[in-house]
Formats: C-alpha cells, structure tokens, sequence
C-alpha cells in the first residue's frame, strides 16, 4: 500500500499497532543468528502448531535479538493489559506450559523467565504493555541490562523485523517524513553535527561534516554507501541490528540521501550473513511498496532508492576505499587518500560512507534533536555505543552503553565477572587491529579518544574478555596471524612486515625467540603502524604493540625461563596440570606409573620432583585441579590426594629405608662446593634437598629447633600430622643435609661469616612477622596475632583461649585458627569484609570449618574492640560493609555502611596477613623492596648482593607450601647452574618407561575424594581429619587421567 | 589547476603548482626522495612506502608520491626514523624473495641493489622467506622472474595506461601476492601482449628482463615510458 499522505501514513501506524498490541496474547520468539544457533526455530514451530493444533487466539511472530545472547532461545510473552515478560533459555518442551498458562493466566516455569517489561522508550514513539508481575523484575533491574541505554538497539527483539507496519507504528518513518515536509537540509546537517554524531564503524570522523561534504560536492550522480562488512572476529553488533531492525537502517540512509542531494544507496554486506541479507532486501522491497524508497517518497517529491551488494568475505573490504574497489568489481585493495570518497568515490563520483550501528542513529536525533541525543555519552562523544561482549565472561550478548563507560561496568556489571571464578586478565578491544587492555586500567572509560591513548581502538565494537587461561603472547600472534592472512598485499611494511612479525612470535610461542626478538618485532611493529598505506596495515601492530606494554613480563617469560603461565603454548608446557604447579611436577607420569602398580617407581617420580610429597599431598592448593582438562567431561583429576598416598605407602612403611637408598642412587657425584641454606621451612628444604642431590654440600641455618618452618610451627596437626612431616625431613638428611639448629641469622651467625664460609647463600626466612591491624583495642588482653597462636598450640604451650573467640581475616591462617580454637573448646566466628568467593582459604577448609561449627560472617569490617574495666575483651564490633565499586583485583571493594554489629567474645585472633621482618639484613648488600621483600631478579633469584640468593615469603610476601618449594627448586636449579656452569636437574630423573596411550573415549566417572572423620569427633582432638584416598580408590582415580602430556595420537 | 603555491622543503621555499605531488616536487628541484613503486608518467599507487615523508603539522607520515602539495606545506625528507623505515622497508624486501645479487642480469643497474646500498643495508636482521618460485621463459624475447619481483607494479601499470593492454595484474593477497599475466596464462601464451617490451624497461629489479643478457648485463631505458605519457597526454 503506497503511502502519499498523512491519512494513509496514520493508517498503517494504526493498523501496525494492531499488530503491536493486539486483542489477543502475542509471542515473540527471538529469532537472530544468536537465537536460531541456539534452536529457536524449533520453538517457533513448535509455537506455531500447538498454536495451530489447539485453534488459539494467539499471535505468533518472528523478531531479532534482544541482545542477551548467553540466555537464547529469549522469548516474549504479551497478555494484553499485563507487562512483556521475556523468557529465556526457551526449549520446545516449554511450550506447552507456556500456551497453557496464556489461559489460565499462570505464569511460565520460573527458570525460563527473565525479566519484564511494562513499557518501552522506542523514542520515535512508546509503548505500554501493562502493569504487573510484581515478582518479575523489570528488565533494566537484572544485571545484564542494568545501565543499558538502548537508542540504537531501540526496537531490536521487540518489533517483527520483516512487518514495515510494525516499525512504522512505533514511530519509525515519521523523522523522514519529517525531513520531507521541512523541507530544510541544511538543518538537518546542523542537527546531526550538533549532536556530535561520530562514526560508529571506528575512526570516529564527525557524521555530521561528511555529510556536508558529499552535499556540497557537485551533483547529480553521488551514493551513499552503508559499511556493513562487519569482518572482526568476536564482532556481530551490526549483524544483530540488520537482523532485528532492518528499517531503521533504511530511513536513516533516506534521510540522508535527502539532505545530501544523492538518489542512490548501496548497503555492502557480507555474504556470511544470510538471515541479515534476506532481511534487509525483504525490507527494502516493503519499503518501496510502502513509499519510503523509489520514485516521490511519501508523495514529497524525492526519489531515492536502495540496492544490495554482498561482500565476498575478504577483511580489508571494511576499508572504505577497498569497499568501493570492490563494488566496482575490481580487487578489494585500498588506494591512498586523497582524493577522498567524498571527492571521488564509487565510479569516481562524490561517496559518503557510514558504517551500519551510524545510520541508526539519525532517526531519533532528528526526531528528538540533538539536545536529547549529547545528554547521553561523553563530552566528545555522544550517545551510545553496542559492543559485543564476548569471550572469558559470565554474560555474553550485545551491550548498548553510553560512550565513556568504564570498562569495569561493562565487564564485573554487565558481563558478571570471569566464568567459573576465573581472575580477568585483560580486554581486547576494536577487534584484531584494537589492542589489550590489561585488568589494573578497566577504570578507563571507553570513548575514541581515551582508547587510542591506550594504544587501542573503538573500533567497531568488539570486547573480547580474557582471562588467566589466555597467553597474552598467544593472543597478540593470532591477531597478527589474522591480518597477515587479510593483508590485501599491496603495501610492503603490511605484506612482508606482517608476514616476518608473525615469524618472530612464533618464535615466542616456542620459546626459540631472544631479548633481541622483542626489540625487533616492537621495531617492526612501529613501522608497520607508521608507514603502512590503509587503517588495516596501521592498526594492525596494535595487538602486539599494546601487550608489548602491559604484558612485557609474558614475552620475558616465554624466552627466559620458557614459560607460559596460562599454558596455552603447548611447546613450553608438558600438560596442564604439570604447567600450573609450582613445583612442576610431573603428574601424568606418577598418576600413569601408580596405574601400573609401579608403587615404588611411581614414588621416585613424585620424590623427586617434590621433596616434601605427603605434606603437599595434604595442605597444597592443588592449581593443577582448576587447569584439569578432565573438569571438561565431570571434575578434575584428584592428583593431589594420590600423590599423598603415594608418598604415604612408602614413606609410612618398611619400604621406606630401601627407598631411600634408591633416592641416593640418583645423587650426582660429589662436588666441592658448600652452600648455606637460611631457613628450614618448606623453601628452604626444598632447595637444600635438590642441591644435596646434586652433590653439593649444605648447611641449613634455622633458629627453631626444628626443621619445617610454617609447615611445623603454623599448620595445625589434624591438617598435617608431624610425623609425616619428620620423615620428609629424615629423607633430606640421609642426603647428607647438615642441619644447624637455634641459630638465626644477624645473631647467631652473620651474613658475612655466611659469605666467607660458602661458595652461595639461599636466604629463605618466612613471613613471621604478624600483620597487625591498628584498631582501637588491641591493646586489650585477649587479643592474639593468629600465627604466635598456631606456634603455641603445635608446641603444646598453655594458650590462653576463651569460650568466645572471634577470628579476623579470611586467609588460610584464620581458618587454621579458627579450627584450632574449635579443638580447643571455644565457640569461633570468624569476621570477614568481603564475600566468601573472595576469600584467599582453600574453599574446602572453609567448609571444613563450618561444618565443625565455626561461625562465619561475611561483609563486616571490624571497627573496635571492646574491653571490661579489667582491660580485657568483652566484644568486638564491626561494620557491616555492602560491595561497591571493582577494584583492581577484580573483586568489589567494601565499603562501610551504618549498621554495626557486636559480638560478644573474650578472645580475638588477628589473622590479616603475615608480613617479612627485614630487620636482619640492614647494612647487608641486600636490596629491600617497600613492602619488605628482598628484591631479587625474577628468572635468577639473584639477590643485589653477589651469589646471595633469596626465595620463598621474603621474596613473595605470605604466600603457599608449594608456591614456596616451587621457589627453593627454582633457586637450587640456578644456584647449581651458576657454580657448575651447565643446567643439571633434568639428569636426576631416571628413564622411567611407561605406556604412552590415551584412554579410549573417556566416560564419565567421579572423582575419587577421601573420606572424613565426622565433625562431631574432630573437634574432640587434633586427629588428622582427612583419610586420605584407599589404593584401590587412589588407582581408579588415576584411570581418569586424559594423560594430556600425549601430543600426537596415531589411531 | 595552474594556481601556484610556496612550499618548503628541508627547509628550502620552492615554488611549486597545487595539485602536484610532494615528490614530483622534489625531483624536479633536484631534491632526494627514495621510491620504488613510484615512475614517471605513471599514475602513483603509494605501494612501496619508501617516500614516506614528515609534514609539519600533520602527526602521522605521509607517502610523498601521492599527497598534493598545498600553500605553505612543509617537508623533511630525512630524520633518523625515516631513514630506520626505510631500510626495514628495504631489508623486508630482501627477504621476501630470492634476491641473490651475484647470479642477476640486472646487478649494478638495479633500484633495489642501490637503494640498499645507499641506506646501509649490509645485512637483513630478519629471517630470509625463501619461497619457491617460478621463472617465466615462455616468452620468446623477455623473462619473467618471480624470484626478483617485488610487487611495485609498475609493469602492471605501464601495460594498462602506456600500453593500453592490461596483460599484467596482481592475482592473491598478502604475502601469497603474484604477478600474473592475462588470467594467469604463461607470458608467451597472453593474446593481449603487443611484446612492446615497456613493462620490462619499467621493471625497477631483475624480475623482468630481455633475453640473452649475463649477469650484470641487463640496463633499462626508463625514459621511454615517460616520454610515451607525456606524447599522449600531448595528443
């Protein structure tokens, strides 16, 4: 029906609206890429002939995405009067739930509803839908839309892209007609300018001065050409838009064919988006039936219409002069500008291009004026942008936010954090020519300018997540793989400078690369950047340009000690498992060797890469299970508990004196050097134990009278019991291990007398210096620091514990305590400011602890502590804290509210962090850094004092057993590579021969776990809790192994 | 456009036409601007990279082959980075290909060979491609070696505007880019070549040449093709 005039106009839009908000229950079934990929066209046919089957009165119909692409199928559902519910995760076994509850107007099942929706800003018109659902929360209340501000995506999900009527009833077409009556082009240039409209597809240029160009260049033959060769990988907003709201597209391209005097628009899409190309010709033949394209549209006297091309699929075709080479037919190449489009474009005449998410823009700022439209984003930049979410977050979809958004909102807020509790590492923006965005700067906000001083782009709109499982190195070759391969090969520094950087990052990838290598490819980085001819070659460095600068250590690594922390490059990592352990154990080999009932090969394997494996196989954090492959199928591998029993069946039994004359067996001849060891915690056992295999002579200095430092003194019996811990120790011995009690380092024996006596020193002092927190209180009697706590109860000293303690901290020492305290007969609740989640105790501890019936409280800030006139503790009070901004770590941080809290206690353990006591080496040679550490260099742990070594806590501030023995074998390694002048620790392991074959198809099997003794009983005495695993259960366990240490499989 | 303008280069005011080049500019005042892919008489494609330039005012560089001059434009033709550009440009593309100086027709006349010479390219700091690739004899009076091709196109662009006969096209992309001759037809074979022999004259490298010459042996005339456009442009 050609529309002429302003009767026929109102009559579609009502006739539009009938459609819109029938008399009858209408369902919408989101039906994009996102929705149909995820089976949404088997729901809509099962809509429709249940529909069908039961003669409902129910209107059906097709629309695009809403933009909440992780939760497709989205469905909405309309009951007129009552608000728009949206569904999601919508199967074809809903179905029927769902057209039963039109009837009886029961809701749908709560797990598939979303949100709702009672009215809608479409702000070329609005609609109410209708109140109710009081339970449902609105759409903008739920994270994922929260902050939202959707002018481009206005009707996106909400309209049937394919029914002009629809559009035309929200008030699309009117901002046309509009323009057509005033009659006043150059206004509307003045309002698109005043918006400060700018290029959405990347470069930002002002929307509103190229079309003042192309309008004032001579006529008659002049086209407007729509960018939608949208190419980026991880990017599909315009695809998205295409698909949900072809229309708005159309009257924004007829706008400003009207303005700028040009009769002819080309919309250049790609060939891969099929649904996006039926829909936008669908569309453009409706509106030339409708009047809005042809000859005199909307009876006005303008003629302009719309054609098709679509894009072979080639990247560079995004450049604006490639595109129109390639819509002349000739080969998609760039040429230089000038002359530019606007000058001479397609065919040579006057071109204006503008990318798609630009032109759907124009409408509302014509019908709303530019006022409206700079109230929304940043001072430079206006209104809004859609990115596309993707990658290593919680929420995937399409985001619509205002232009200078934080990144942190769009990735904590909107996209709810990491998957699986994975720490963020970094954001890639503007696709593979935008550059990494490391976690410490998500304040930037995200606006043209802010990003390119980052050494990033806007781009189109693509946000690729990260997290600690992505290899920044890995990641920047890909890019670099990816515009290699869509080099259009005309310019030299992008032909062959992209060709030899990939070449040189490959290099890293293997760990073949030198210091000299990353000079090199940063040079070469900069003159791609500097000199190539088009935005692909000059952009395309970026990726490596930008991890060069926030990820330098990354490359450093990967050539320097060959090592990829996030094991992805497969060179530099045995499996995954052996990659995340800080010992680096070989774990596949000790799990395939128990297989094979080799109990005591299985245990040379495990004592020899780790010297301390009953007492690991109990306390460690185990990494390797969140890096398990296996998790992939059901759970991770329990590699922790079967090299417990491993070290267990040996060192526990008759086996273990043989044993330990097959460890010797593998001793290196004798050498003369002597080193000293500071420190006989598991740091420096672990170094003393590795340089004594070696052949070196060691002396460990310890000023307790015990070796095992925190091991001993800090982690309580029922964790780890001491006579496990003591036959470690008599195992280091036997090598040969010379041990000098009582005596601590400045008092006892002085650096230098250390430096003159031996060819090295390894400093390895724990953090035994409490942390303390300053709170008015303290003072009080009753008041301990969690570590002289622990000490005295492991050495049976009377420690003087109430009936009511309160625990302060969330780390592992508070939980240890807070246990303690238990088997000591108190009542414990432990105060902590943040969330559980982000508690740094191993979360089975936690557990551990409330079942034993520890207290918990999460959120409260202690604020002070309360004393009886006897100065001694009568409670602590606290405030509660709610979660506010993200920090830098990625978790929210804490902030004080009104409410406070109290707790009557008589006791409060402090157990805030543990901290180094530098006191010893003032005046020594050794570099302290503020926080206390000794400084050290990162590959070497070659402190500033010639061949003193440091390692373990006093480096690191308080971390873990492994994190600390992986450390003391690091300082070994280099302390041997330095006196003997060659790398010697691969030779202590023997040949070991096992079968090399992946299991067959792997079905699912659980995890093996080992039981408990019962809480009620554990709080009765310090009897280790955990049993550990049966053998029987320790093999079956390691049948679960996908033995990921196997490269290539011949089947 | 014969509206004259000032510009300065290396800070010497020359008086130049808009809408000519910063290059065309430079040589005709005898000023040195390196480039490979630009010639005389033909149009300027900006492929090669080697007459970047810096531009007072403007941040980025600029390709000195295909930007206007405008009144009171000024150039550096040299700094330490242009002159680092330029011999990466240059090693880069000694590495793409086979280029062994020592067995050419074309060494001691070659644009590659005295380019590199001139910036002090003694060695490429990056590693050779070596690609395999093919030589092109079936023509019966030139050759075409791919070996020493590097991609300026000047023969694409003599045959298509001098010539008129468009033999020459580059066929792929990025660093699997080829000069191809017809629909990749053998040279010999291409019913549309006139065997003028101009793409060969216009050829900066040894990559095309005239049969029957040894090593060293090969000199183009270069002036031909210039003369040739401004004939025609004459007509």
């Amino acid at each position: 029906m050609m529309i002429q005039d302003f009767a026929a106009f109102s009559a579609v839009r009502e006739a539009g609206l009938a459609k819109l908000l029938p008399s009858k229950p209408r369902i919408a079934v989101g039906m994009g890429t996102c929705g149909s990929g995820n089976g949404a066209e088997a729901v809509y046919h099962a809509f429709a002939s249940e529909i069908d089957a039961r003669g409902l009165a129910v209107q059906l119909v097709p629309v695009g995405c809403f933009g909440f692409c992780a939760e497709e199928p989205l469905v909405s559902v309309w009951v007129p009067g009552r608000p728009l519910l949206m569904l999601h995760r919508v199967q074809p076994n809903h179905v029927d739930e769902i057209l039963n509850g039109l009837g009886n107007g029961r809701m749908p099942p709560a797990e598939i509803v979303l949100c709702k929706i009672e009215e809608w800003d479409h702000l070329t018109g609005h609609v109410k839908y209708g109140l109710g659902y009081p339970d449902v929360p609105s759409w903008n209340e739920i994270p994922f839309f929260n902050g939202q501000v959707k002018i481009v995506l206005r009707n996106c999900g909400l309209i049937n892209p394919d029914d002009i009527e629809e559009y035309i009833a929200i008030g699309g077409y009117q901002a046309l007609y509009k323009v057509l009556i005033d009659q006043n082009p150059a206004a509307v240039i003045e309002q698109i300018k005043a918006a400060k409209l700018r290029g959405r597809g990347g470069a930002g240029f002002m929307t509103g001065t190229k079309w003042e160009f192309l309008a004032k260049a001579p006529g008659p033959e002049k086209y407007l050409i729509c960018n939608a060769d949208e190419g980026d990988p991880g990017a599909y907003m315009n695809r998205n838009e295409i698909e949900g709201d072809p229309h708005a597209l159309i009257e924004g391209m007829a706008i400003a064919g009207y303005v700028t005097g040009t009769a002819r628009g080309i919309i250049y899409v790609r060939a891969e988006y099929p649904l996006a190309v039926m829909r936008i010709e669908r569309a453009i033949e409706q509106a030339r039936a409708y009047g809005m394209l042809g000859e005199n549209v909307l009876g006005r006297g303008f003629s302009f219409d719309l054609e098709t091309v679509e894009g072979a699929g080639a990247f560079v075709c995004g450049e604006e002069t490639a595109l129109i080479a390639s819509l002349e037919g000739q080969a998609g190449r760039p040429r230089t500008r000038p002359p530019f489009p606007a000058q001479k474009g397609l065919y040579g005449k006057p071109t204006n291009i503008n990318n798609v998410e630009t032109w759907y823009n124009v409408a509302p700022i014509v019908s709303k004026g530019p006022a409206w439209f700079t109230e929304t984003g940043s001072a430079k930049s206006a209104g809004t942008k859609v990115f596309s979410l993707v990658g290593k977050v919680h929420s995937t979809g399409l985001v619509e936010m205002p232009l200078g958004t934080p990144l942190a909102k769009f990735i904590y807020d909107i996209g709810e954090g990491g998957t699986n509790g994975r720490d963020i590492k970094a954001v890639q923006t503007g696709g593979p020519s935008g550059g990494c965005i490391p976690a410490d700067m998500f304040d930037t906000p995200v606006d043209y300018e802010t990003l390119a001083q980052l050494g990033s782009i806007m781009g189109s709109g693509g946000m690729v997540v990260m997290d600690e499982d992505n290899c920044m190195v890995d990641v920047a070759r890909y890019f670099i793989e990816f515009t290699h391969s869509e080099s259009c090969g005309k310019c030299v520094p992008c032909r062959v400078g992209l060709d030899k950087a990939l070449k040189i990052l490959n290099g890293f990838t293997t760990g073949t690369a030198t210091r000299e290598d990353i000079d090199a490819v940063d040079e070469l980085s900069r003159m791609i950047r500097d000199t190539s001819l088009c935005q692909l070659g000059m952009s395309a460095p970026n990726p490596v340009l930008t991890s060069l600068r926030h990820f330098r250590h990354e490359f450093e690594d990967h050539i320097l000690a060959k090592r990829c922390r996030a094991g992805v490059c497969e060179d530099l990592a045995l499996s995954p498992c052996e990659n995340s352990c800080p010992l680096h154990m070989n774990i596949p080999r000790f799990l395939q060797l128990y297989k094979e009932q080799r109990v005591e090969d299985a245990f040379l394997s495990v004592i020899l890469d780790n010297p301390l494996p009953a007492s690991t196989g109990r306390v460690c954090q185990h990494p390797c299970d969140d890096r398990c492959r296996r998790a992939g199928i059901d759970a991770p591998v329990n590699a922790r508990d079967v090299h417990r029993l491993i070290a267990d069946e040996i060192l526990l039994t008759e086996k273990f004196e043989p044993m330990i004359q097959k460890v010797i067996e593998r001793q290196q001849p004798t050498t003369d050097h002597q080193v000293a060891v500071v420190g006989a915690g598991p740091t420096g056992l672990a170094c003393a134990y590795y340089l004594a295999l070696l052949g070196h002579s060691v002396t460990v200095f310890e000023s307790r009278p015990q070796a095992g430092g925190m091991l001993r003194y800090a982690l309580p019996e029922y964790r780890l019991p001491k006579k496990v811990l003591d036959k470690e120790i008599e195992l280091i011995e036997r090598l040969g291990v010379k041990f000098q009690f009582n005596v601590s380092v400045g008092d006892g024996v002085s650096l230098n007398d250390l430096a003159n006596q031996f060819d090295s020193v390894f400093l390895a002092i724990g953090t035994w210096k409490e942390g303390w927190v300053y709170l008015p209180g303290t003072e009080l009697t009753g008041v301990m620091p969690a570590l002289p706590f622990l000490e005295g109860v492991a050495r049976n000293d009377k420690v003087p514990v109430g009936k009511n303690v309160v625990v302060i901290g969330g780390g592992n020492a508070a939980i240890d305590s807070a246990r303690t305290a238990r088997r000591l007969g108190a009542d414990v609740t432990i105060v902590y400011r943040r969330e559980r989640k982000d508690m740094p105790a191993i979360p089975e501890e936690i557990e551990a602890a409330e079942h034993e019936g520890a207290k918990v409280v999460y959120l409260a800030a202690p604020h002070r502590i309360v004393g009886d006139k006897n100065g001694k503790v009568r409670a602590l009070e606290a405030v509660r804290t709610k979660l506010g901004e993200f920090d830098s770590s990625g978790r929210r941080r804490p902030v004080p509210t009104d409410e406070v809290i109290r707790i009557d206690c008589d006791t409060v353990i402090l157990a805030v962090g543990e901290k180094v006591d530098p006191d010893f080496c003032k005046a020594s040679g050794l570099k302290v850094k503020e926080d206390g550490t000794i400084e050290v260099d990162r590959y070497s742990l070659e402190t500033s004092r010639d061949r003193f070594y440091a390692g373990g806590d006093l480096i690191t501030g308080a971390s873990n057993v492994s994190n600390a023995m992986g450390i003391g074998k690091k300082a070994a390694r280099n302390i041997d590579k330095r006196l003997m002048g060659l790398e010697r620790v691969a030779n202590l392991i023997p040949d070991f021969e096992y079968e090399m074959e992946t299991p067959e198809e792997p079905g699912e099997s659980p995890r093996h776990v080992p039981g408990e003794m019962p809480a009620s009983q554990r709080v009765l005495s310090y009897a280790e809790v955990s049993l550990g695993l049966t053998a029987v259960a320790a093999r079956e366990e390691t049948f679960r192994c996908l033995r990921c240490d196997i490269r290539s499989v011949e089947r | 456009m014969t509206e004259k303008v000032k510009v300065r280069i290396d800070g010497e005011v020359i008086a130049a036409t808009a809408g000519q080049t910063i290059l065309e500019v430079a040589r005709a005042n005898d000023k040195y601007i390196p480039a490979l892919c630009y010639m005389e008489g033909l149009s300027a494609v900006g492929a090669c990279r080697l007459c970047m330039v810096e531009v007072a005012g403007v941040a980025r560089l600029l390709p000195a082959c295909t930007t206007p001059v405008q009144e009171g434009l000024s150039v550096n033709t040299t700094s330490p980075q242009l002159h680092s550009y330029r011999k990466i440009a240059l090693e880069l593309l000694l590495v793409e290909r086979n280029h062994t100086c020592a067995v050419c027709v074309s060494s001691g006349h070659c644009e590659l060979q005295s380019l590199a010479q001139e910036h002090g390219v003694t060695h490429v700091r990056y590693p050779y491609n070596y690609p395999k690739l093919g030589v092109d004899t079936t023509h019966p009076r030139y050759v075409l070696d791919h070996n020493r091709c590097i991609l300026c196109s000047r023969c694409v662009r003599t045959c298509a505007e001098i010539e008129g006969a468009h033999v020459w096209d580059v066929a792929g992309r990025g660093i699997q880019s080829r000069l191809v001759s017809e629909l990749q037809r053998p040279w010999g074979e291409a019913t549309s070549c006139t065997s003028c022999g101009k793409c060969v004259q216009a050829c900066p490298t040894g990559a095309m040449a005239e049969k029957g010459w040894g090593v060293e042996e090969m000199t183009k005339r270069r002036t031909v093709v210039s003369r040739l456009s401004s004939m025609r442009e004459g007509m």
